[in-house]
């Protein structure tokens, strides 16, 4: 695992205006530099773990971060602006996706079915910290593509009710129903890892 | 990744364990990725770059010369009155207020195109 880089000594904003008015290239594999981590994290986390589907996605992100650049308004810092364009890459993956599987319900998990798959693997004799990890990414993968992304917002991204309604493009009401019925879904689905009453 | 405070009371409800199960998640997903070779794929990706066509600056200065040469024409005596005014004035020669009047705006419109021109190429 790579060190953190140092702080920049250039702002993020001074970069994107030598890429608009220079079509500096070297500005934007700087900036591509700072933020690849987060954003191609966040997209680890939206694709339930899927590595290669997720860098393939955020190289589309920072295509499309290049392509509308000059429609960054600075109204939202820019790393949340590229985890709206990266959330947006794969919203629209999961819709081609759900598109070809249409018909094919089989490989569609139930909602109920989920309770029943995590609470097998969930055993005490499991190393508990990894198996813990692989439920929750299953559990993650059986929430509605809204919910998961909401929770990836507010969680992983930790970005405020605010912030990830400007990712989302919804609003901020609706943010927070998502995550409110996604951490629902989630008890419900590793309900076998829910704390023990004290005796 | 820093906390975020402004929320943190109303989004978590420490009573609430898949609260702390997503946020000791995130915690640990939290480690630096590597770039190894992402942002250089990233380029090699990016649509080629705007190249300004050669024949571009001779045109825009071949449009310049030919809306001189049309001004020159449609005002044939436009040249010769600043010249005479211009040097009027240098030369302390009796003028008129108009002749004078007419040499600072003549000169003011030559300085404001230079101006123009000078930021255009800048």
């Amino acid at each position: 695992m790579a060190a953190k880089a140092a702080p920049p000594e250039i702002s993020d904003a001074q970069l994107i205006a030598r890429c608009l008015v220079g079509d500096d290239r070297h500005a934007f594999a700087e900036l591509v530099k700072r933020h690849q981590s987060p954003v191609r994290a966040c997209l680890r986390k939206l694709t339930a773990g899927n590595h290669a589907l997720a860098d393939d996605l955020a190289q589309d992100t920072f295509v499309l971060a290049w392509r509308n650049l000059k429609s960054f308004r600075q109204e939202a810092r820019f790393s949340t602006w590229l985890y709206r364009i990266a959330t947006n890459c794969w919203l629209a993956h999961a819709r081609k996706r759900r598109e070809e599987l249409l018909g094919d319900r089989d490989d569609e998990l139930p909602e109920g079915a989920a309770d029943s798959d995590v609470g097998e693997t969930s055993t005490a004799d499991h190393a508990a910290g990894t198996t813990m990890k692989i439920d929750l990414e299953r559990a993650m993968a059986t929430l509605s593509d809204a919910e998961r992304a909401a929770i990836v917002q507010c969680y992983h991204n930790d970005l405020s009710h605010e912030e990830a309604a400007y990712v989302l493009g919804c609003p901020v009401g609706t943010v927070k129903t998502h995550v409110l019925r996604g951490k629902q879904k989630l008890a419900r689905a590793l309900a076998a890892w829910a704390p023990r009453p004290a005796q | 990744m820093t906390a975020n405070p402004h929320t943190e009371a109303t989004r978590r409800d420490p009573a609430d364990w898949i609260d702390g199960l997503l946020l000791r998640d995130s915690s640990q997903a939290a480690d630096y990725i590597a770039d190894s070779g992402f942002t250089a794929r990233v380029m090699e990706q990016l649509p080629a770059a705007r190249a300004l066509p050669a024949w571009r600056r001779p045109a825009i200065i071949a449009l310049w010369l030919v809306a001189a040469a049309l001004a020159a024409i449609a005002l044939p005596g436009v040249a010769v009155d600043v010249a005479r005014a211009t040097y009027r004035v240098f030369a302390a020669l009796p003028f008129s207020l108009s002749s004078l009047a007419f040499a600072i705006v003549a000169l003011g419109a030559a300085t404001w195109t230079a101006a123009v021109f000078a930021l255009k190429r800048a």
